[in-house]
């Protein structure tokens, strides 16, 4: 059986959990729960009462459907760019890199240890209308004469792609670092091409990181509000940014937490139809 | 004749083969290299801007080269106490969920245990919980326990911690999967009890995952804006402290301090690859 | 006495940065709980004072004024010996309450003796209303006195009971000389397609709405459905067009100066503090909306010691000295002559000495406004929010 404590079978794991899961139960779970009771009260700061108001979830989605689809559609296409973005590379460096490996790895997580406002400010700088990229840009005719890379969708989705594109590249690399070379080996020995050997033996072991990438990024992605905050205009708000107003701003915690729910639902519905495409063992590992 | 102009068609379509060739082969190569300077281009302005002397109140326009803010990086008010903020939460909360993740990746990978499933679960949910969910439940939280909790550093503490703990099991148990349960087994064998093969054994070989996800946490702790933003009341951790003052303009001070915690992880990240490499130059013997 | 020491310590381990969790100490402290239980006691040794980022002489900007010698904090402190903990963390009202509104609930202190609070929105009178100021000691300030008339009765603190305004500020419209040419309506910012994309305005109701109302003709003093209706549509237009880059709190200042921005809602301070000749502000032609920034004792400050640094900055040569270093208007009498005499290049400046015909154009806004749970739906929803 290869157990170790014996002669404490049964408790040892209970022990060892303990801490954490009542950490957990305490501070994620409750919070959620007192999180549902206010999605259901009503009234205006600060006296609110429960009163079963299900209308919260109708107003929230009836009110704010365009920030939800405006969410997903963001987060879904920041995802697909990173992982077009990211795959390449990181190919590059588990089959290319050779002694840079960890050196190019650093690279990729680097970012990642500047503060988030401040590396998202520094784009603010970088594509700033009277700066050089855009008067470049201008020059060039990619963008008119009175064009701009800020205060636009692209500038948003590109601000969550950059922010995000650790959480693509390190799974999927992972998961490419594991392929055992012997195998495309293999595959040429049985004369396949460099791009069969890759469609039919590379991509699909690479699978499992490419699900997980997808995973990490589009979830948290979907969440976010300072890109859209700092990078875009009223037009590109996410459901981010009402959830944020209403709870910092307007103090429409009933609203607020209604709408969080929402949210969280509309994700658990999106990771199940993923689970059921991609398999499920594949996502809790 | 045909052999005199069949030669320089060959050696043309030799040279475009062969520059064709090159392409394919180094395409990769310098696609790799422009992504790195796609990801490393922002970094490089806010390490450049922090050596900057703005002449107005904003930092966008190089002026002149100066050490100044480096020496006077404190000179900003509330950017010390938000620092020192963003150490202390981070030290303490790394330590915490460390452990605490540690010892569930040990019992959901070594026991069998009603609930295991259900634990699998619930350490899963919080990382497929937007942050802003997170960050504004446990707000929900804490603003029905006032007595209890105080928005400040408790409950920035709190809130770290539980983000934390997911990301350390998910590191552990990765390594936990793969661990040789020999080593342990021949310690048993050779007399020691658990408690010593596990102090002896397990957690000296456990120690470069359990290290791995101690970094993965502090990492987070110290870049986390939105759930400290829900939680923090009047506490400034610092990127609480860049979301506010950016609101009128960013000191290079604040490039100063982000410019330092970066380059800080790089070097710990590079004496890690370093440290590996000797350790595995070592086991491998020299060559 | 038992009071006093419990609060003084609560204050103190606040300040050292220690939650204080015990129950039984917290519940001593409050004693009377939300509002009251305040003032008794001596002045302290040490205040406590949260404000807006640059609202305040600097000795940078003191010497741009002309000013020498020591900050008034400074002088504060030579005068009385009470140290002062002078805190920028106030970047928004709604912001700022919503970080304090919960231990205020509960009765418990914010480690603070003074916060400034702006009125045209709701939360300076939530403050009162709630009970979470605490009384001014008057026996402290004699120079209220010197408070102008026009300020002496507002309508969220009728007595001056509770505060004391700090500065005043103008909005107005500002634009980059280097990027357009001028703009001095506000339906040039919204409706000018050469600004498209280009122009800001604020996310804080009472001042976007306020000069939009004036531009409709209509009063902002006195808010109806209809008027509020025509105001905000003519916003949402401008935001589906595409005109309006982004809803602004402080931060405007630098896309405007970078170009970024052509043209945005401004206050009068802010480009005054930059001094950058390519920057233009001016009244809207329609008028603009003044507000005044107050001074206020949060539960749990001390009021002594606050009502002694409110009566130092109500001394008309100090209040000079702040009008000059901040560039805002200041609500002490004599003011404008105490200046020309510290300065009398700087006191020229209308901006921070408004002429009458200037306070002629300027209008304040509706405080019911503010509390209709209808107009900041419908706000936050022009936002995107």
């Amino acid at each position: 059986m290869g157990s170790f404590f014996h002669r404490h079978k049964g408790t040892t794991p209970y022990l060892l959990l303990a801490p954490g899961v009542l950490w957990l139960a305490v501070f994620f779970l409750i919070p959620l729960v007192f999180l549902g009771y206010e999605s259901l009260q009503s009234g205006l700061f600060p006296d609110f009462r429960f009163t079963w108001e299900f209308s919260n979830f109708s107003n929230g989605i009836s009110d704010y459907h365009e920030q939800f689809v405006r969410s997903f559609v963001y987060a879904g296409i920041a995802t697909v760019a990173c992982l077009l973005l990211a795959y390449p590379l990181v190919y590059w460096i588990a089959f290319r890199a050779g002694p840079w490996r960890n050196l190019f790895l650093l690279f990729i997580v680097a970012p990642f240890f500047v503060t988030y406002l401040v590396r998202t400010l520094a784009w603010l700088n970088i594509l700033a209308d009277q700066g050089p990229v855009v008067g470049i840009l201008r020059d060039l005719h990619i963008l008119g004469p009175d064009g701009r890379l800020l205060a636009t969708t692209f500038a948003v989705v590109s601000g969550i792609t950059y922010n995000f594109f650790p959480f693509m590249a390190l799974p999927v690399y992972v998961s490419l670092e594991q392929i055992d070379p012997r195998l495309l080996e293999a595959a040429k020995d049985l004369y396949a091409s460099p791009g069969q050997a890759f469609l039919r033996v590379t991509l699909p072991l690479s699978a499992p990181g490419i699900v997980a990438g997808t995973l990490l990024t589009f979830i948290p992605a979907a969440g976010d509000f300072i890109n859209a905050a700092l990078l875009g205009t009223p037009n590109q708000a996410m459901i981010g940014n009402v959830i944020q107003a209403k709870f910092l701003e307007s103090l429409d915690y009933p609203s607020a937490a209604a709408l969080s729910f929402i949210l969280m639902g509309l994700i658990l519905v999106a990771l199940l139809v993923y689970a059921k495409i991609v398999g499920s063992e594949r996502l809790t590992g | 004749m045909t052999s005199l102009a069949a030669t320089p068609t060959r050696a043309r379509r030799g040279l475009g083969a062969r520059a064709w060739a090159f392409a394919k082969r180094h395409a990769l190569t310098v696609y790799a290299l422009l992504v790195v300077g796609y990801l490393m281009l922002p970094i490089a302005v806010v390490i450049l801007f922090s050596f900057n002397k703005p002449a107005g109140r904003f930092n966008y326009v190089w002026e002149e080269f100066t050490f100044d803010n480096w020496i006077h990086w404190n000179s900003v008010l509330g950017i010390q106490d938000a620092v020192v903020t963003s150490l202390e939460v981070g030290l303490v909360s790394t330590v915490v969920a460390t452990a605490l993740g540690t010892f569930i990746a040990l019992a959901i990978v070594r026991h069998r245990f009603v609930g295991r499933g259900a634990t699998n679960v619930l350490v899963f949910l919080p990382m497929s919980t937007p942050e802003i969910v997170l960050g504004a439940s446990l707000l929900t939280l804490f603003l029905n326990t006032t007595t209890v909790f105080q928005l400040g550093f408790i409950t920035i503490f709190i809130a770290h911690v539980m983000f934390i703990v997911s990301f350390v099991v998910v590191t552990v148990k990765a390594r936990l999967i793969d661990f040789d349960r020999h080593l342990e087994e021949a310690a048993m064998d050779l007399g020691a009890n658990e408690v010593t093969t596990f102090r002896k054994v397990t957690l000296p070989l456990l120690a470069p995952a359990i290290l791995a996800a101690a970094l993965l946490g502090f990492a987070l702790s110290i870049d986390d804006f939105v759930i400290t933003y829900f939680n923090a009341g009047a506490t400034q951790t610092f990127p609480i402290f860049v979301w506010g003052i950016a609101r009128v303009s960013v000191p290079p001070q604040v490039n100063v301090v982000a410019s330092g915690i970066f380059l800080i992880a790089i070097a710990i990240a590079l004496g890690n690859v370093y440290w590996q490499y000797r350790s595995a130059k070592r086991t491998t013997g020299a060559g | 006495m038992t009071m006093r020491m419990t609060r003084r310590a609560l204050v103190q381990r606040g300040a050292a940065g220690v939650t204080v969790l015990s129950l039984p100490g917290i519940l001593a402290a409050c004693g009377g709980g939300g509002g009251g239980g305040g003032g008794g006691g001596e002045v302290k040794d040490v205040l406590n004072f949260s404000n807006w980022e640059l609202y305040i002489d600097i000795p940078s900007t003191r010497k741009a004024a002309g000013l020498t010698g020591p900050t008034t904090l400074q002088q504060f402190t030579q005068k009385t010996g009470i140290k002062v903990n002078y805190y920028e963390d106030i970047n928004g009202n709604p912001e700022f309450f919503a970080k304090v509104q919960g231990r205020l609930r509960q009765g418990q202190g914010i480690d603070r003796d003074i916060i400034v609070v702006t009125d045209n929105d709701r939360f300076l009178s939530d403050y009162i209303e709630n009970g979470w100021a605490e009384k001014l000691d008057k026996s402290l300030i004699p120079n209220i006195d010197n408070l102008i008339a026009t300020q002496a009765s507002p309508p969220f603190d009728p007595k001056r009971e509770y505060t004391l305004p700090w500065f005043s500020g103008m909005d107005g419209i500002a634009w980059n000389s280097d990027v357009t040419g001028p703009v001095t309506t506000v339906t040039q910012l919204l409706e000018d397609p050469s600004l498209k994309g280009r122009v800001g305005v604020w996310n804080q109701m009472g001042d976007t709405i306020g000069l939009v109302m004036l531009e409709n003709g209509d009063d902002p003093a006195k808010v109806t459905d209809a008027s509020f209706d025509r105001a905000i549509a003519r916003i949402e237009k401008a935001v589906k067009a595409g005109q309006i880059r982004r809803f602004y709190g402080n931060d405007y200042a630098q896309p405007l100066q970078r170009g970024d921005l052509a043209a945005s809602m401004a206050w009068s301070g802010d480009i005054l503090n930059l001094g950058d000749p390519k920057l233009k502000w001016v009244i809207a032609k329609a008028g603009g909306i003044i507000w005044t920034d107050n001074m206020l004792i949060p539960t749990g400050g001390s009021v002594p010691t606050a009502s002694t640094y409110m009566n130092f900055v109500y001394d008309p040569n100090i209040a000079a000295q702040l009008a000059l270093g901040a560039n805002y208007i200041s609500s002490v009498k004599g003011v404008p002559q105490e200046a020309a005499k510290l300065d009398p290049k700087a006191a020229d400046n209308t901006l921070v000495f408004p002429t009458d015909d200037m306070l002629a154009q300027m209008h304040q806004n509706d405080p019911t406004m503010f509390t209709n749970p209808d107009y900041n739906k419908r706000w936050l929803a022009v936002q995107g929010k």
